[in-house]
């Protein structure tokens, strides 16, 4: 009785939560440190279970956690940082000379199209202007676009500072918010955080499998084949695999181009095409069917869809959160959804008439 | 001093839950690692006196352990009077109908005095299944042993209904 006299109107909530967003969306710069904390004490999270499911006290386990992150990435930075960051700083160094040379490369090519095909000259002109000059166009606004990934660096000692507090005190705050939580709801509101959590730590392992398994193939392939930097690519590689396809582009265009001008053949960068082909393939035939079978089942639609949103409203960290972001809204969609039916006392031939489309 | 180091690693809460869930006849037979990643899926909440848990025609989404307290279900019966079905204690558990599939709750369940009750979701134990498979068949079988003692109850009172139902049947003629 005393819960129905409580009840706030299904309107107000929307309308509160519809504020929230508005304003989460205005302040989202200031938001960025805590959204990414909040995936790395995920990431750590289930590390800590396994501890605490033999008895430790989580204060302990987390900093005897941090202390062993710590020391992990002291030595990896001392071993692995000053490679990578030499492969790339060469590289970034050589790309000026391998896009002029690519750029005279064209130019012979145009040259020779202009005098040995008929309307040579017609082809040249309309390939300037459609294809040719958007692209250098686009390609003037790399280095500001890189530029304005720096900034993020300095989340390296915002993020694992807030990280440090969400692991200590997530139990106390979730025991907190379920005592605070309308008795009747309890059940409901600890499902819907069940299957968002599930979705998200299937997305999140699904994406740390992919981009580990297509780094470690692309390093191996590269090293194979030898070509330069092949740490550098292969971590660049396995960086943007989350964005499908992404991952082996990347791949493909910089090593293609390394390979091409390192041996000053075609055929060299052919192969490395191939590599990525066939890493591509690889992780289409035997890695997808192990991580999808766990992973969030969303439609490719709306997986493109969450991705370009979540690039235009926020930019990179926009395409970070963009998947996870649409996992929730899947969620909650479902869940209405199954209320809407429950509640229309609708009869159902199969639970598939249950599901929304594309959902 | 090795009194001291286990008072700083070991949570002091652990023994006396793993103490509790052991002691159910669901998870009697869990080793102490398995209980303990029970322990880390169940939520805990207190229910004060006359809080509702869920009612009848909610969702099913959750097993309910009562560590203390008393808990009551109920039924609306066809004309529409609240009908008391049995009082539950601690130890007991109920709702794990939810734990099989999401069917609407056949009772309402109300708190009849301050309750510590844990809640096992679906999805958690799902996820128990999952990572855990020797944890998950260990309840199912439980479980299933469980329906399969309330189906032969059932059964019987069917058939003592049927048979004093033509008994008197039989006294009319």
């Amino acid at each position: 009785m005393g819960d129905e006299r409580r009840q706030v109107p299904h309107l107000a909530i929307l309308a509160a939560l519809v504020g929230l967003l508005y304003a989460a969306y205005h302040v989202h710069a200031a938001l960025i440190p805590f959204a990414l904390s909040f995936a790395l004490a995920y990431l750590v999270n289930p590390l800590i279970h396994i501890f605490e499911a033999r008895g430790l006290r989580r204060d302990q386990t987390v900093l005897g956690l941090y202390l062993i992150i710590a020391t992990g990435i002291s030595i990896g930075a001392n071993f692995l940082l000053p490679t990578v960051t030499s492969e790339l700083s060469l590289l970034q160094a050589q790309v000026p000379m391998y896009l002029r040379r690519t750029q005279e490369y064209a130019s012979q090519l145009q040259l020779h199209v202009a005098h040995r095909m008929p309307f040579g000259q017609t082809l040249i002109e309309h390939w300037n202007m459609k294809m040719y000059e958007p692209l250098v166009g686009h390609l003037q606004h790399v280095p500001a676009y890189l530029l304005s990934l720096v900034p993020l660096l300095s989340l390296l000692f915002v993020v694992p500072f807030i990280t440090f507090y969400m692991l200590m005190d997530s139990s106390h705050a979730m025991q907190q918010a379920i005592q605070a939580c309308p008795s009747r709801w309890v059940e409901q509101g600890l499902h819907l955080v069940s299957e968002i959590d599930t979705s998200l730590g299937n997305y999140i392992r699904g994406v740390l499998i992919l981009a580990g398994a297509i780094a470690a193939a692309s390093f191996i392939g590269l090293t194979a084949l030898g070509v330069d930097y092949a740490l550098a690519i292969a971590t660049l590689s396995g960086l943007v695999s989350f964005v499908p396809y992404a991952g082996a582009i990347a791949g493909m265009v910089v090593g293609g181009l390394v390979a091409g001008f390192q041996y000053k053949s075609v055929y060299a960068a052919l192969k490395v095409i191939v590599l990525f082909l066939g890493i591509r393939l690889a992780d289409e035939a035997f890695l997808q069917p192990v991580v999808s079978r766990h992973s969030v089942h969303l439609h490719p639609l709306l997986y493109l869809m969450a991705l370009m949103v979540g690039g235009e409203a926020f930019g990179f960290v926009g395409l970070l959160f963009a998947v996870p972001a649409a996992c929730i809204v899947k969620v909650l969609l479902t869940l209405f959804w199954d209320i809407y039916v429950r509640g229309s006392g609708a009869k159902l031939a199969s639970p598939a008439q249950a599901r929304i489309p594309y959902v | 001093m090795l009194k001291l180091l286990r008072r700083f690693f070991i949570d002091a809460n652990f023994a006396k839950k793993k103490a509790f869930l052991k002691s159910l006849s669901l998870f009697q037979d869990l080793s102490g690692r398995d209980i303990g990643h029970i322990l880390a899926a169940l939520h805990t909440k207190v229910y004060h006196e006359g809080e509702v848990l869920f009612v009848e025609g909610d969702p099913g989404q959750a097993l309910f352990i009562i560590e203390s307290g008393r808990v009551e279900l109920s039924k609306i019966d066809p004309q529409g009077r609240q009908q008391r079905l049995i009082t539950l204690g601690p130890g007991d558990f109920f709702g794990e109908m939810a734990l099989l599939e999401q069917l609407p709750r056949s009772a309402s369940a109300t708190s009849l005095e301050k309750s510590t009750i844990h809640l096992l979701n679906r999805r958690k134990m799902e996820d128990l299944l999952h990572h855990h498979p020797l944890i998950g068949v260990s309840i199912m079988r439980h479980l299933a042993q469980l329906l399969s003692a309330r189906l032969r109850r059932a059964s019987q009172s069917l058939v003592a209904g049927e048979t004093l139902g033509s008994q008197s049947r039989a006294a009319a003629l």
